[in-house]
């Protein structure tokens, strides 16, 4: 069976039988805001019966979309929090990416800015290694680019995307090694994003972000995880109550290959590696259970097949 | 940039240089500079790396006054004050207070300001000087520029004069010679530093 990511928004007016039946057709619901009168819900559903929930939403006034963001954790590397990038343009991409599912964060470097000066230290490396792709948002010169590059990616693991002023190709040519993701004339700029062209740069960010993360999907599917960390999730909502109590807006990050769980590593962690999902296996048996760097949340990594043997 | 007569950046990267002639629009523009603003020459090379901003500013004549953002109704015993704009009212507040005390002046909301009994005419209180935007100009231009410059640049060197200006930001610490720069680009404009 194959899962999808969409998006479902419709009127709060029956909505649960919506939800219902993306449960009852072995689909996960990963977000679920309620906004006055609107319902959105991020969801994984099985390709197939994406006709099926669109059939029976439509006297409800639903709409289904593809979202391909959902499910993804991104961060969004912003040199600084300075007037000089926000909120323009760091916080335009981060929201623009969460409004097609994505969970953007915004990590932001404590010496970002400038040329010889720029650095990256070790939380805001782990930090970022945390997510499933990093955005970077670059100023405008390619010298600058050129020069402080090397130093923002040491140690980055997650597939990068870079965002700079130069055109794509200036960018291909300066950034060596290359990088997995490259968009072309979004440097600093101290506007809002609201003109079609401006939003057409955006959406080739999000377009851009989606290509490599598709790419990621690919080699994860050829050895796949043990469990899909969006069951992984309702399994933990279901076994460790105290996560609804958690006010924060997503309590569970649904990550691509793990999932952030926003509670306390020290009282939680052990709790959590003994949760059983299915048939006597325990969590702790097909996924890794760390501390996050990211206050004191816990991140769990679910291990691919070839590692444990196991596929629930 | 229709108000301003000189306007250029310069810096080896062509694209570089157009963005950075935006960020100085949008800049000057957000922060109500424009009008202010008679020449500015931008200067920036990243290989260095140095920022320099050199310009002439314009002679700001007009002060704000009462009758420019509020309209003043006088009724039997009292005046009553419409208020448009709000961004001068704390000033204008303060300014009545002091000129004809307290218990003669009421706000029983936002945009309206009562005057009970106060010895003046309509057309005084309309002449009262609330502001004088061109004392804090230098300041906010100041505060412009260091937004405009590129944010890792820190090490910076500022002259304001009552028409001229200039502002050189680096990283690195500024070259001695750097008055060589500021009066060739002062040049471009046909001017000399102050």
């Amino acid at each position: 069976m194959m899962l999808v990511p969409v998006t479902y928004k419709g009127g709060i007016y029956q909505h649960d039988i919506v939800e219902d039946l993306i449960e009852d057709l072995g689909g996960y619901v990963v977000q679920k805001h309620i906004l006055a009168q609107e319902v959105v819900l991020q969801c994984f559903v099985p390709r197939d019966d994406i006709e099926l929930i669109r059939e029976i939403s439509r006297p409800l006034f639903g709409e289904v979309t593809d979202s391909p963001l959902v499910g993804t954790e991104i961060a969004i590397v912003s040199m600084s929090l300075e007037i000089h990038h926000l909120p323009h343009p760091s916080c335009d991409i981060a929201e623009y990416v969460r409004r097609l599912g994505a969970k953007s964060n915004m990590v932001s470097l404590a010496r970002g800015p400038g040329k010889r000066i720029a650095g990256l230290n070790d939380e805001e490396r782990d930090v970022i290694n945390e997510h499933d792709i990093a955005v970077y948002l670059l100023g405008n010169f390619e010298t600058c680019i050129e020069y402080k590059m090397p130093t923002l990616r040491r140690g980055i693991e997650v597939p990068i995307v870079l965002c700079g002023g130069p055109d794509i190709e200036v960018l291909k040519k300066i950034i060596d090694p290359p990088v997995d993701g490259y968009v072309g004339n979004v440097g600093r700029f101290m506007r809002r994003t609201k003109e079609a062209d401006q939003l057409d740069k955006l959406d080739e960010i999000v377009a851009e972000i989606t290509r490599v993360l598709e790419k990621k999907r690919d080699e994860i599917a050829k050895d796949p995880l043990s469990v899909s960390p969006a069951r992984l999730m309702g399994v933990i909502r279901e076994k460790i109550p105290e996560i609804l109590d958690v006010t924060s807006p997503t309590p569970l990050t649904v990550q691509m290959a793990g999932l952030r769980v926003k509670l306390p590593y020290d009282t939680f962690a052990e709790r959590l590696r003994h949760i059983e999902i299915e048939d006597g296996i325990q969590l702790g048996d097909i996924a890794e259970v760390h501390p996050s760097r990211m206050r004191d949340y816990i991140l769990v990594r679910v291990l691919p097949f070839s590692e444990t043997n196991t596929v629930i | 940039m229709l108000a301003v007569e000189y306007f250029e950046v310069e810096c080896p990267e062509p694209l570089g240089a157009e963005y950075y002639k935006q960020i100085a629009n949008d800049v000057l523009l957000d922060h109500n500079l424009l009008k202010v603003v008679d020449k500015l020459h931008i200067f920036i090379d990243p290989r260095v790396p140095v920022f320099v901003a050199v310009g002439i500013l314009r002679k700001i004549t007009t002060v704000v006054r009462v009758g420019d953002f509020a309209n003043v109704n006088p009724q039997e015993g009292k005046m009553t004050l419409v208020i448009s704009d709000e961004t001068y009212l704390a000033p204008m507040l303060k300014i009545f207070w002091e000129r004809f005390g307290k218990d003669k002046v009421e706000q029983p909301d936002r945009f309206t300001v009562i005057l009970y009994d106060v010895p003046v005419q309509a057309k005084e209180i309309e002449e009262i000087v609330v502001a004088d935007p061109s004392e804090s100009v230098h300041k906010d231009l100041i505060y412009a520029l260091r937004c405009i410059a590129p944010e890792g640049f820190r090490l910076r060197s500022e002259v304001f004069t009552g028409s001229k200006f200039l502002f050189v930001a680096s990283e690195n610490t500024l070259a001695e010679d750097i008055g060589t720069l500021i009066k060739e680009k002062f040049a471009l404009m046909g001017e000399v530093p102050p």
